[in-house]
Parts: C-alpha cells; sequence; structure tokens
C-alpha cells in the first residue's frame, strides 16, 4: 500500500510536477507536501530525478506541467527565504577564488547584483565558515580544497544565507565520514532552530537515522511520509526494485516518436 | 638588425596626429576586449569570440551594400547583427537539436564567413569607388584607423567597461556556479544577454582594427595568460587588461615602425609572447616554477639520503669520523657524480666537513641525520600499526615518506605511538 502523507500549512507544495528533458519525462506527475521544521530525504535510485525535482523547486529548470509553491508562495516571491546547494561536482573548483568569496556568494542573495557587502555581511560570512569549521581556510584557494571541504565551503555559503528553507543536492556524496558526521550534527541544529531541510540522499543505510521524513522517488513518486512509515520492505522494493515496465516503455515512445506529454 | 629608434621615438611622442589615433584605437580595443575576455574565458566560452568575429564580416558587408558608405557606425550596426545572430544560433542549435556546441560553432563560423567573403567578393566586382579597404576587414588595418572610427571605439569602450563593472558580480557567479546564481534570485537570463552584447559590441569594433581571424586571440589570450600570475577574480582582470593594453600599443608601435608591418599580427605576437612568457615564469603555475620545486625536492631527497648513510655508517664504524668516497657510496643507490654533488651541497651548509677525499659529518649533520632516522622508523612503526602492513613491507614505503614528513606531523607520529624505543624490526628509534 502506498503511503503518500499530506500536511496541513506545507512548508513545500509539489502539484503535478513533470519536468522533460529531451522529451523523455524526468519526473512525472510528482504530487506531494512537506512539512515545517523536519530533515526531509529525497532518496530514489540513479536516474529517479532527485536532482531535477531539486532544480524545478529552484526554478533552475522549468516544469513542463504543474507548479511548485514554496511557503504557499510562487518560489520568486520567496527566494530570499529558501537557500539551494548544487552538486558539489557541479562546478569547477578551479576558479579564482577564495573560500570567503564563495561564501561571501551567499550574501549577495541579500544584497542582490549591485549593493557592497558591508561588515555585517563579512561577520556573517565568518561566522558561516566557523559553523563548518573552515574558519581557518577562509583566504585558502578554492582549487586546493578536498571534497569534504568543498562541500563543507557550499554549506556555509548556504548558512551566509540565514534562509528558512535548504535544498541540498547530495551533501554527503563523496565526503568523508568524520565531515558526513559534522554536516549532520550541523543539520539537527539547523531543524531545532526551526529550518526545514531538504536533503537528496543515498545512502539507504543512514536514512533513518538522518531523517524524520522521506520523499521516494523513482521518475514517479513511490512514497512521502515520516521515515518510520515510508522504510518499509515493501515500499522500498518498489522505489529501487524493477522500474515499472509499462511506464517507462511509454516514456520511451515519447521520445522515440516525439509525441508531446500534453496537447491543448 | 637595427631598431628603429627615430620612428618608435615618434610613435610614442606622438609627433604625428596620425598616430595619436592610432594609439588610442588600439589601447581601448585591446585592453577592453582583454577585459571582456575574463568573463568568456571563465564561462569556458573562449570559442565564441572566433564565431563572432567571423560572423560580423557578412553584416559589415551587407551594411555597406545597403549604405553605399564606410560610415564607421553603420558597419557596426550591421556587424553587430550578424555576430549577434552567431551567437543566438550557435545557442538555439546546442539547446534544440542533436548537435554538440562545438559542431554547432564550427558550423556557424563557416557559414557566416563564407557569406561574408562572397558578399566582399560581389561588392569588388560592383566596383564601388570607396569598396577599397573593406577586405582588409580580414586581417585588420588598425595602421589606417580613422579619427571617427576611434571615436566610435572610444565611446563603445566605455559604454562596455561600464557594463562589466556594473554587472561584474553577476557576471562573476555565473560564471562559477550558473544554478545558484538563478537560485540566488540573479537575473541569469537578462546578464547572458548582456554578456553577449558586450562581446559582441567589442568583437564587431576589434575586428575593425586586428581582422576576423585574429580577434578571438585578443579576447582570450590576455585572460589565459594572467590566470597563471593569480588566482584572484580582480587581479585576473587587471593583469589581462594589462596585456592587453601593452601588446596593443607594442603591436601598433612595432607596425609603426617597420613601414608596411601589419598591425593586428604584431599584436597577437605580442600577446602571444606575453602568454608564453607567464607559462614559463609564473610563480608555482609556470613550468619554470614546477622545475625549480622538483630540483628543490629532489636534492633534498639527496642529501638527507646521504646523511641517512653517515648515521648508519658512524653506527657501524664507530672506531672512525671520516669516510671516504667508496665507503658512502656503498649501499647507496646514487652515481657517483650524484653523491659529489650531494657531498658538496652538503658541505656548503656546514653539514659535512672534507678533509682531503673524506667526509665527516658535523653536529648539525648528525641531529639531521638522526631525525631522518627517527622519520623512517616511526613511519614503519605507523605502518606496521595502523594500517596492519607487514614488518617486510614498510621500508620501501618508509624510504620515501621520510622526506615528507613535517616536523608537525614527527611531533605527532610520536605521540600516537607514545615515543616507542624501537621500530618494526627492533632497531633503536633515535631521539
Amino acid at each position: 500500500m502506498a503511503i503518500i502523507e499530506e500536511v496541513k500549512n506545507p512548508v513545500l507544495e509539489v502539484h503535478s510536477l513533470t519536468v522533460v528533458y529531451n522529451k523523455q519525462p524526468a519526473i512525472w506527475n510528482v504530487d506531494f507536501t512537506l512539512p515545517k521544521g523536519q530533515i526531509i530525504g529525497i532518496m530514489g535510485p540513479n536516474g529517479s530525478g532527485k536532482s531535477t525535482l531539486l532544480k524545478a523547486i529552484m526554478g533552475v529548470v522549468d516544469a513542463n506541467i504543474g507548479y511548485v509553491k514554496v511557503f504557499d508562495q510562487e518560489i520568486e516571491e520567496v527566494r530570499r527565504k529558501v537557500s539551494y546547494v548544487p552538486q558539489r561536482q557541479s562546478v569547477d573548483w578551479d576558479f579564482p577564488a577564495q573560500v570567503k568569496d564563495v561564501v561571501a556568494m551567499g550574501r549577495f542573495a541579500t544584497r542582490g547584483i549591485l549593493s557592497r557587502l558591508n561588515a555585517e555581511d563579512k561577520e556573517i560570512v565568518q561566522e558561516s565558515l566557523k559553523k563548518v569549521g573552515m574558519e581557518a581556510f577562509a583566504n585558502r584557494q578554492i582549487a586546493q580544497l578536498s571534497g569534504g571541504q568543498q562541500q563543507r565551503v557550499f554549506i556555509a555559503r548556504a548558512l551566509a544565507q540565514r534562509a528558512e528553507l535548504y535544498l541540498m543536492d547530495e551533501p554527503f556524496a563523496g565526503v568523508d565520514a568524520s565531515t558526513e558526521e559534522s554536516i549532520i550534527e550541523l543539520l539537527n541544529e539547523m531543524r531545532n532552530h526551526g529550518k526545514t531541510l531538504i536533503v537528496v540522499h543515498h545512502d539507504l543505510y543512514t536514512a533513518s537515522d538522518y531523517f524524520d521524513w522521506v520523499v521516494l522517488l523513482n521518475t514517479r513518486l513511490v512514497a512521502s511520509g515520516p521515515v518510520a512509515k515510508v522504510f518499509t520492505p515493501e515500499i522500498l522494493a518498489e522505489a529501487y526494485g524493477s522500474r515499472l515496465t509499462t511506464l517507462s516503455k511509454v516514456a520511451d515512445l515519447l521520445a522515440e516518436r516525439r509525441f508531446p506529454m500534453r496537447h491543448k | 638588425m637595427n631598431l628603429p629608434f627615430k620612428e618608435l621615438l615618434e610613435f610614442f611622442t606622438f609627433s604625428e596626429p596620425n598616430v595619436q589615433v592610432v594609439f588610442w584605437g588600439v589601447l581601448v580595443l585591446s585592453s577592453v576586449s582583454a577585459l571582456v575576455g575574463c568573463f568568456t574565458y571563465l564561462r569556458k566560452r573562449s570559442l565564441i569570440g572566433d564565431v563572432i568575429a567571423h560572423s560580423v564580416l557578412p553584416g559589415i558587408a551587407l551594411a555597406f551594400l545597403l549604405s553605399r558608405e564606410k560610415d564607421p557606425f553603420q558597419l557596426l550596426i550591421g556587424a553587430g547583427i550578424t555576430g549577434w545572430l552567431s551567437v543566438y544560433l550557435v545557442d538555439f542549435i546546442t539547446h534544440h537539436s542533436k548537435i554538440k556546441n562545438d559542431t554547432a560553432i564550427a558550423l556557424i563560423l563557416s557559414v557566416f564567413f563564407g557569406a561574408g567573403v562572397l558578399l566582399l567578393t560581389h561588392i569588388q566586382h560592383t566596383g564601388l569607388a570607396s569598396q577599397s579597404g573593406l577586405d582588409s576587414f580580414i586581417f585588420g588595418k588598425a595602421a589606417a584607423m580613422r579619427p571617427q572610427e576611434v571615436k566610435l571605439f572610444l565611446i563603445i569602450g566605455i559604454i562596455v567597461t561600464i557594463a562589466t563593472i556594473v554587472f561584474l558580480r553577476g557576471f562573476y557567479v555565473m560564471a562559477f556556479d550558473e544554478d545558484f546564481a538563478i537560485a540566488i534570485g540573479f537575473p541569469v537570463p537578462w546578464l547572458r544577454v548582456i554578456l553577449s552584447i558586450i562581446t559582441v559590441l567589442i568583437v564587431a569594433s576589434g575586428v575593425q582594427a586586428v581582422g576576423v581571424v585574429l580577434m578571438s586571440a585578443l579576447l582570450i589570450t590576455p585572460a589565459a595568460a594572467a590566470r597563471f600570475w593569480t588566482n584572484k577574480l580582480k587581479f585576473l582582470i587587471w593583469i589581462a587588461v594589462c596585456f592587453g593594453a601593452v601588446s596593443g600599443v607594442l603591436g601598433a608601435a612595432i607596425s609603426y615602425s617597420y613601414n608596411g608591418m601589419p598591425t593586428g599580427p604584431w599584436i597577437v605576437i605580442v600577446l602571444s609572447l606575453l602568454a608564453f612568457f607567464s607559462a614559463l615564469f609564473a610563480p608555482q603555475k609556470g613550468i619554470y616554477a614546477r622545475w625549480s620545486h622538483n630540483r628543490f625536492n629532489s636534492r633534498k631527497i639527496l642529501c638527507e639520503n646521504i646523511l641517512k648513510r653517515f648515521f648508519h655508517l658512524e653506527q657501524h664504524h664507530p672506531e672512525k669520523r671520516d669516510y671516504s668516497l667508496v665507503e658512502i657510496l656503498s649501499k647507496l643507490n646514487l652515481k657517483e657524480a650524484e653523491l659529489k654533488s650531494g657531498l658538496r651541497l652538503l658541505v656548503r651548509n656546514d653539514k659535512l666537513t672534507r678533509t682531503g677525499m673524506n667526509w665527516t659529518l658535523e653536529e648539525v649533520g648528525r641531529t639531521e641525520a638522526r631525525e631522518i632516522v627517527r622519520k623512517h622508523r616511526l613511519w614503519e612503526l605507523y605502518l606496521s600499526k595502523y594500517l596492519n602492513i607487514k614488518e617486510d613491507h614498510v621500508h620501501d614505503d618508509a624510504e620515501g615518506i621520510e622526506h615528507v614528513i613535517t616536523p608537525e606531523i614527527l611531533k605527532e607520529l610520536e605521540v600516537l605511538l607514545k615515543h616507542p624505543e624501537t621500530d618494526p624490526h627492533n632497531r633503536e628509534i633515535p631521539y
């Protein structure tokens, strides 16, 4: 039996969301709501649309069908309250910037494209670096960082935004155990301060320790609910087991014959 | 070959009014191109300058055919339109077809350039009086710049510079992490358009000085050369602009002084020399810096291995203090010449003294030798304790690692292993 729990006053509402890449749906008619003040895991096998979901929520990719509401508003209205941490590998770290420059980008969310950063901003940058244990690296070239340090810098940049909702794409991918531990500690602390954290994650073993709520995705929505309810063998098998063969056949047909998903 | 001092002096003192025109025109074009090029370079879109440069040619020819005169402003509008169209088409093809970006660039570049050459040939056949010089767009004609053209370039240079400074933060975040720029609400589609427009503007202007073929060098080479010298965006921009300005002015000076020398190619040659120099001699990233770093390392390894040999010699032959070349060389995997150069270095640093054909360890050298042996044996112990490596497998690893271990790590090892007395082979660890 599928578990898709709806919540009242959701922090995030995803409604009939469909995103198509090259005529092939990456997420198909996904519909769920998420509660405030929790750590929420987005999980599913490779290519199940987890990153696409985050990007669609942030408006980085356009939704073909459906919509997303954050704090009951369009994302454009509430960007200052939402922070996005892309996958670490999505950027070229051999870029002329120091650690503090990258973290300062978080303050641009508030200051915009034109106005200068002031002393308060610089303090926030320092504080954010301290929270991830990177204050000693403020002047380090980002090209010299290890994978775990890169991830910490990205999280510090998000912290510097002082947001309410955080969307993180694979923050634990390719980081060492101690970094993973300190990141999850930090996430817990943020949750205890009333922040909501949506985290794309891979590892099923740690998931029930890390998350209060889990969304299981496999192009379509498989389940959304408190981790204890969702993590049953049947539901996990449905998410990670074979794809729905008919659904993927239809998806292939859409791409092959170049049919539109909807027509007027 | 004699340097044409008289002509060079003439150039830099602006004694001819025409020189002043060329000077300012080239200076503005080459430095502003370098400024804009920093961002095309950082966005990894280095080839887009080449596309634009080749694609302005049909625009210039069409503008001429329509207006029947060589008004620089009208030519620029024509150039801007086809230049812009080429950027748009490359993006459109990349996003809406199976053709990849590099293929789209090759296609658009050659189609537009081909059309441009056709139109220019047509203009030549029509025998329009004022067409003379229009084909110089292919290789540029900086030395023949006219005041009204330079005025236009100055205005464009100022507009482009102001736009770059105003949107610097946007371009910067977009170049590093475009998704994040969108997520924090930067108007990324607009920033892309603005960056394209200023690139098209500066390329369309620059083409008139250095020509279609060489324009992309003016855009990208300064940034690429500057990247060797710095890891900071601000410095990158300043260095690139200086490289651009210097090569522009020097190129113009050379072509003025040697009669008949073309300006565009000289600018690019000076620029390339600067880039070559940067690749060779920039600190840290330059080839020389890496070479001397490697030399420093191999010298360190050589000296430390010789000192270690003295430690063993003193242990095995405590009765004597000075040793011959043969004694030192035995058990050392070195050529005699290498050993000699190492010994010379050590004598120069007062770690050894030489008497005749024998060498003696000095106290400084002895302390260092003991430290190296300590590093070696502690590392062996660490490997066997923490990595569960068998005693007969730890030696080779320690031979390499002993030279890398810093005093801090040495201390860490001592504390971690609780100041052990012996290594895994039951040999004493010297403190």
